[in-house]
């Protein structure tokens, strides 16, 4: 299924300051993620799942070490190429689905289509593509209040799949919803995964990761504690 | 994302927060009506004056006047304003017509009005000027000598007439009574019967030949006397001549600046019977000629006789300047309406901008409001410019996007003002009219809103609106997406 690292992380530390104190978010993590692959990242609160998730995603800029994604080094783009890279490569899921309240399901999904050069005319067509292979043909109008938590996230999993990304972060995606509502994402990002796109996620659910992923990466303290294979 | 897409977030987002949106608004409305309806007054005031000064030809006309000023001593070699001076300032390059202000007092009787008032001769080339061309009824002499006159809308009032068109055919009896210098020079030599030798042969000449004081005496009072006489000859041995004329059109009063339209027009064969005969016996005219050594100038006699002003209308195509130059190193003293018109105008640009200072000052007010609405927008949208980022929103993007909704505020508001503005013009005019016509005084347009002004306004107040979203706008490009998008 993997066809070599797709994702590497080198020496990868993210320090925060607090006041006097240094926060080692993440210490010195090396990591490397094929394409095509599935890859869960457990651990507790504080661990530095979240921080390694933004940092390869671009969000955050790492104290040192560096993210190469497919050979090149995320440190060396520009902003403006950081942000044509999340509008184009990846696509993110989150725990509380971050989706903007006062846009129907539709606007949240065509939203994700803006930025990466998707012709006009194109975009509410792909959207609703996507929500209805989703089974939300008919929630479509409806605003982020109206859906359920499980609806919203299958939004939000629309919103981060409708342009092709090469690469899904998920954080925390099943952690706001019911065991039903988990159990339907969990299998969504499995199909999704089956289809061919390489996922990163980040969950407490030790269960659902052994369920979902190809590889676990346990991390404690900022570093990488330990790793297993499930296949 | 493309401009479109930035206009439609914009929009929505405008739409959304409606009272706040509409409040902003409303400031830069009311900055932008004042703004608006002050410049407008000026540049108002300004075309009225610029209205004014091409109706009378003014820019295409120049006065001429002696270098020596009335109220000076005489100086050697300074050239006077006489018909020779006239005939060499025609011959200058873009001088098209010169003519001379020789403005005369007359008596005038019409139907049972006397009136005494100014007449001023005019030859048929000087009618061709705009200034002789506002006829308000009937229409000018036909020639030189005609026996007809025209006369201005101020004489009408005088002589009680209500409309220039029931003035056209009424009889003028226009009387002037002149002395000349020959009766006055006559009285110095005789007055009344006495001879001046008597006074001569009382003189003691020995005292004259040896006593001082008694030289200066007899100078002083002999003087005295001669000059006694010749004014009482002067005053006292008038004549009068008269004409009766008809009057065969009526011309707008005009009286701007330096420019006069008298009250009489003559043709000039017909005025010059009046202005040949003699001097007038108006004091004015008297201490005038007195003043500028014509006294003894042979009365009306046209190659004898000095002007205090001519005026020359110059081919409008040419400069003006090379001309005033050529007149000035005659000798004589100039003045340029256009040169006038462009001190003028830069007075207005001055008025122009103190009037819309007062107009920004609310717009600075107004931008303050903008501030505080996109800073609020700001604190409300944080995690909504977080999620625009993951999805691959950058810096710029997010920065033009408060930078367009804050200029959205200030175009809506400008435009809304503007019409505001213009309103406020409308009505402001309606009841300055109704007064100006309850005071007899002629409708003026006291606003006006050029284009230029319209898009003035709506660039500064869309400027001024982009300018104040910009410090909330690098703000929210500033906005870290790890912190936004946090789970609370």
């Amino acid at each position: 299924m993997t066809d070599g690292p797709w994702l590497r992380t080198e020496h990868l530390c993210r320090f925060y300051r607090r006041g006097p104190q240094e926060v080692r978010a993440l210490n010195m993590v090396d990591l490397e993620v094929g394409r095509g692959e599935f890859i869960g990242i457990v651990g507790s609160s504080g661990s530095g799942k979240s921080t390694l998730l933004n940092l390869c995603a671009g969000l955050d800029t790492p104290t040192s070490g560096s993210v190469l994604f497919n050979g090149t080094p995320l440190r060396s783009m520009t902003r403006k190429e950081l942000a044509r890279y999340r509008a184009k490569k990846i696509g993110m899921i989150f725990q509380s689905f971050n989706l903007i309240s006062h846009y129907t399901a539709l606007q949240n999904v065509e939203a994700a289509l803006l930025f990466n050069d998707t012709p006009r005319a194109r975009r509410r067509d792909l959207a609703a593509g996507c929500l209805s292979q989703l089974g939300l043909a008919e929630r479509m109008s409806h605003r982020p209040a109206d859906l359920s938590g499980g609806e919203q996230q299958r939004v939000a999993v629309a919103r981060a799949v409708v342009k092709q990304p090469e690469i899904l972060f998920a954080d925390e995606p099943t952690g706001n919803l019911d065991e039903d509502n988990a159990r339907q994402i969990a299998d969504l990002l499995k199909s999704l995964n089956r289809a061919g796109l390489t996922i990163i996620m980040v969950t407490h659910n030790l269960e659902m990761a052994r369920e979902c992923a190809h590889r676990i990466i346990r991390m404690q303290y900022g570093s990488v504690a330990g790793e297993t294979g499930t296949a | 994302m493309t401009a479109r897409d930035i206009g439609a977030i914009a929009a929505g987002n405008l739409r959304r927060m409606k009272l706040r949106t509409t409040l902003t608004v409303a400031g830069i409305v009311i900055a932008i009506a004042a703004f608006t309806s002050m410049v407008s007054f000026g540049t108002g005031t300004q075309e009225n004056v610029e209205r004014q000064f091409n109706d009378l030809g003014l820019l295409s006309t120049m006065e001429v006047y002696p270098r020596q000023r009335s109220n000076e001593p005489e100086q050697e070699g300074m050239p006077k304003l006489d018909a020779a001076a006239l005939d060499q300032f025609a011959k200058i390059p873009g001088v098209l017509i010169v003519y001379p202000y020789d403005p005369f007092t007359v008596g005038v009787r019409c139907g049972d009005s006397v009136i005494e008032t100014r007449a001023q001769s005019l030859a048929l080339t000087m009618l061709t000027t705009k200034l002789f061309s506002r006829i308000r009824a009937g229409v000018i002499f036909p020639s030189d000598t005609s026996k007809e006159a025209v006369v201005s809308t101020d004489f009408l009032k005088k002589a009680g007439i209500s409309t220039p068109d029931s003035a056209l055919g009424r009889r003028l009896i226009v009387s002037v009574r002149v002395s000349t210098i020959d009766s006055a020079l006559s009285r110095v030599v005789t007055d009344r019967g006495r001879p001046i030798w008597d006074r001569f042969r009382k003189i003691r000449i020995d005292s004259l030949l040896h006593s001082r004081p008694y030289l200066l005496k007899t100078l002083r009072v002999e003087a005295n006397e001669a000059v006694r006489r010749l004014v009482d000859g002067y005053f006292n041995a008038r004549k009068t001549i008269t004409d009766t004329l008809v009057i065969c059109g009526v011309i707008e009063a005009e009286r701007m600046g330096r420019v006069r339209v008298e009250q009489i027009l003559l043709p000039l064969a017909t005025g010059q019977r009046f202005t040949t005969s003699g001097m007038s016996s108006n004091p004015t005219d008297l201490f005038a000629a007195m003043s500028s050594g014509t006294l003894f100038g042979g009365g009306g006699d046209r190659q004898e006789k000095y002007f205090t002003q001519a005026t020359l209308q110059l081919d409008p195509r040419i400069p003006w300047a090379p001309i005033k130059d050529s007149i000035e190193a005659r000798g004589y003293r100039t003045f340029s309406f256009a040169q006038e018109f462009t001190q003028i105008q830069k007075a207005f640009i001055y008025l122009d901008m103190a009037l819309g200072a007062v107009g920004l000052l609310a717009l600075l007010t107004a931008s303050l409001g903008i501030v505080n609405t996109m800073a609020m927008s700001l604190l409300e949208r944080r995690r909504e410019i977080g999620i625009f980022k993951s999805l691959g929103a950058d810096e710029g993007e997010i920065r033009i996007l408060f930078l367009v909704e804050s200029g959205m505020v200030g175009l809506i508001g400008s435009a809304a003002g503007v019409l505001s503005g213009w309103i406020i013009t409308r009505i402001v005019t309606v009841i300055a009219h109704v007064y100006m016509r309850r005071e007899g005084i002629p409708e003026v347009q006291l606003f006006s809103l050029p284009l230029w002004l319209i898009a003035l306004a709506l660039l500064i107040g869309t400027g001024v609106a982009v300018l104040a979203g910009s410090y909330p706008a690098a703000r929210a490009a500033r906005v870290d997406p790890v912190e936004a998008l946090r789970n609370d």
